[in-house]
């Protein structure tokens, strides 16, 4: 085994276990930290892929954006979450065997359909290159995203903010 | 520097295949959908959600990298942006939500009635 | 084509920026115009909607492709461009009224419906995954945030937060199968898929896996059994216009990425794909008529019926070829036109504190108002597949379709549906006909874009349904080239 094939298996373990205990912590705020180190992880994984700039994206967004944003609804609604509810449907055993079915599908379905990929061409990343594709051939989508996200913003602040009591 | 520790990494990055990238996604997006089935809060079904696309991105990256090129990156990209202005949506109607009904457990919300 | 912008390409766009343009200025205006005189923003949105029909009209029978060929004018996509259009600007107009008795009238409101359509006609257009995706999402994103804009309102709150949730996880398998596409062909663009999948390629399982992840993605966009849960309870907490967004367009438009993906990039899986339709068509049209006889409240019951509904659309996907593919796209107009009046309907029916959501408050409405409910009995004969109606031509051409390519047993069971329909349909004719008025029934006075709106939608009814001929023909011409 190489460095790299034992560090992308640490790594890969590191990250299935995370994403294991987002779904199952009992503790909703142990949910978030664990979908942290979920998010690291797959970042780490990027870096191993040679996409440096989407790690970083990853990074900023994911682990500064939006789990900061998750922790925010977390902290606002955690007089309720903290009450003994019941958090888990009643069919975990059930699930445990669909999970697993799901995960052998897409698997088998991977492997067999992807068996003849052989290994990846030299690496020929460069950032710069990225960015030079979102401003030619993907402007429309790059574009087309900006209106998104203007909706998005939009809708935010309409939702969230306070109704002023009568204009 | 950079140049050589991609050259480094560049060279050794061969000897993890592709398979094993596809499983560990696959492993990341059941994982998600089991998520978005048993759990009952708003937020983690948002977090399961998140997870799910992890995993797809991961697979872009991927074949990507495998395929030699760079629209899976780009595809990554765009995907990150719509997730991140969900997220933020989901704040919001979570807040407007709460300041209704002081509860965000999906359950009280009867997501599968009808 | 490495050039950033350049003019050709962006002509070919026009009318979505002309859309989008109008959508920032009402915006802007939001913040000019008073409380209270905002209708004009809704006046001004329909003008920008008109506006944006006469720049598209300019693309008639044109075929050409733009932005590095992931952008595609043809018939097809102007088709469907002025569907969600005129769709639109009905919406809006229904708006106008219902924002004011809600006392939430606002510009963002407008706005968003517009951007709402910018996302379907970036759908309408795509041919690349990517713009697909993103119309898509630009789309949901509009809709997740206008089904919670009665934010006082907890039904409309858990509307949104159930339609922001399932979108996601739909969104994340249509990726799945994106992904998958990706990384066997290396490819994004549908007809770059179709050219690289070979013979050999076409048993591969990650592409079978693909297929499903993207059959059951659509289906939950376009509201398919079994991926219909969430359907009921988003469309009866949405504001009653939204409902109307949703059932009328948003579905239509997941109905055409449908359609291209599966006939353009994967057409060589037909065979496994109209057996995969096959089955959600069967279950969502019986489902949803089935559980739409024990509903009491309309928006509920509409809902179920739209379902059925969409089983009927995905007859002519089973069909296929130009038969049931033009039967299809004739029975979304049809569609559109029926659902839309009956939504402007249960807004009509808003007076004071009824809000004219159950089955009951259109008791005696014959004497309330005969003209209103002979406009609701024309809508509801359509919606049962009746003649003279265009409920009836349209479904007559699907089931045509069907039978012609030797789906019989589907056909018959359409058939035995749309008698069941007639049932839940009839519950409210006679509600209006037969029982008397409640004594606390106020006089209707239907706003004036309101009128506008029912008369549009009983004529077109009543037209396509005496006069099919120019809809068939124009259903036809627009899938020319599509494959």
């Amino acid at each position: 085994m190489t460095v790299i094939q034992v560090v992308f298996f640490l790594v890969a373990a590191f990250t299935t276990a995370a994403a294991f205990l987002v779904v199952l912590a009992k503790n909703i705020v142990h949910c978030a930290i664990a979908l942290v180190f979920t998010f690291f992880g797959v970042a780490a994984l990027y870096v191993l892929l040679d996409a440096e700039f989407l790690a970083a994206v990853q990074v900023l967004l994911y682990v500064g954006g939006i789990t900061i944003l998750l922790l925010f609804a977390i902290m606002l609604t955690s007089r309720i979450s903290a009450r003994g509810v019941r958090v888990m449907n009643e069919q975990v055993g059930m699930s445990a065997v669909v999970v697993f079915a799901i995960f052998a599908l897409l698997a088998i379905a991977s492997l067999k359909g992807f068996a003849l990929v052989g290994s990846p061409p030299p690496a020929s990343y460069a950032t710069a290159s990225l960015g030079r594709l979102l401003l030619t051939t993907y402007v429309l989508p790059f574009e087309a995203v900006s209106i998104l996200l203007l909706a998005a913003m939009v809708g935010a602040i309409i939702l969230a903010r306070r109704e002023r009591e009568k204009d | 520097m950079r140049g050589a520790g991609c050259g480094v990494r560049g060279a050794m990055t061969g000897t993890v295949p592709l398979s094993a990238y596809l499983i560990l996604s696959a492993a990341l997006f059941a994982i998600g959908v089991i998520g978005v089935v048993i759990r009952r809060n708003a937020l983690i079904i948002f977090m399961a959600i998140e997870l799910m696309l992890n995993a797809v991105n991961l697979t872009f990256v991927a074949f990507s990298k495998f395929l030699g090129s760079m629209d899976g990156q780009i595809i990554v990209f765009f995907v990150m942006a719509v997730a991140a202005a969900e997220v933020a949506l989901g704040l919001a109607i979570i807040i407007a939500l709460y300041r209704n009904k002081e509860s965000v457990n999906v359950d009280d919300i009867n997501l599968l009635k009808g | 084509m490495t050039q950033a912008f350049n003019m050709a390409d962006l002509s070919t766009a026009l009318p979505e920026v002309v859309l989008s343009l109008v959508a920032m200025v009402i915006l802007m205006l939001d913040f000019i115009v008073p409380k209270g005189r905002r209708d004009w923003l809704g006046y001004l949105s329909v003008l920008g909607v008109l506006l944006t029909l006469m720049v598209l009209c300019r693309q008639w029978g044109a075929t050409q492709s733009a932005f590095s060929g992931q952008y595609l004018i043809d018939p097809f996509a102007l088709f469907f461009k002025i569907l969600f259009l005129a769709s639109g600007g009905l919406i809006i107009l229904m708006s106008i009224g219902y924002l004011r008795g809600e006392g939430a009238d606002s510009g963002e409101f407008y706005a968003l419906i517009l951007f709402a359509t910018l996302g379907m006609m970036l759908m309408a257009s795509a041919v690349d995954l990517l713009i697909l995706y993103i119309g898509l999402e630009t789309m949901s994103i509009c809709i997740y945030v206008l089904a919670g804009f009665l934010k006082r309102e907890r039904r409309s709150n858990e509307a949104a937060l159930k339609y922001l949730l399932m979108g996601g996880f739909s969104s994340a398998i249509i990726l799945y199968g994106i992904v998958m596409l990706y990384g066997l062909t290396g490819a994004t663009g549908l007809k770059e898929i179709a050219s690289t999948l070979t013979a050999d390629t076409l048993s591969n399982p990650a592409l079978i896996l693909a297929m499903v992840m993207l059959a059951a993605g659509f289906g939950f966009k376009i509201a398919a059994v079994p991926f219909h849960m969430y359907i009921p309870d988003v469309y009866e907490g949405a504001p009653t216009p939204i409902t109307a967004l949703l059932a009328a367009a948003s579905e239509i438009a997941g109905l055409v990425i449908l359609l291209r993906v599966f006939l353009v990039a994967i057409p060589g899986l037909q065979d496994r794909w109209a057996l995969l339709f096959y089955v959600l068509s069967l279950l969502t049209m019986t489902v949803g008529n089935v559980v739409a006889i024990a509903q009491s409240n309309i928006k509920r019951m509409l809902a179920y019926s739209s379902i059925a509904h969409i089983g009927y659309l995905l007859i002519g996907v089973v069909a296929g070829r130009e038969l049931g593919i033009s039967a299809t796209l004739l029975y979304t107009v049809v569609y559109a036109l029926m659902t839309l009046g009956a939504f402007a309907m249960v807004i009509l029916l808003c007076v004071g504190e009824v809000k004219g959501e159950r089955i009951d408050d259109f008791a005696g409405l014959a004497q309330r108002s005969p003209m209103a409910a002979a406009a609701m009995l024309i809508l509801l004969l359509s919606l049962a597949g009746v003649p003279p109606t265009a409920g009836f031509v349209g479904k007559l051409y699907l089931f045509g379709a069907a039978i012609e390519r030797g789906y019989i047993l589907l056909a018959l069971i359409a058939v035995v549906n749309s008698a069941i329909s007639l049932f839940y349909y009839m519950k409210v004719a006679v509600a209006m006909y037969m029982r008397d008025l409640p004594p606390a029934g106020l006089a209707l006075s239907p706003s004036r874009p309101l009128r506008v709106v029912l008369f549009v939608t009983v004529v077109g009814t009543l037209a396509i349904g005496i006069y099919p001929g120019p809809f068939l023909d124009l259903a036809k011409s627009s899938i020319a080239g599509l494959w």
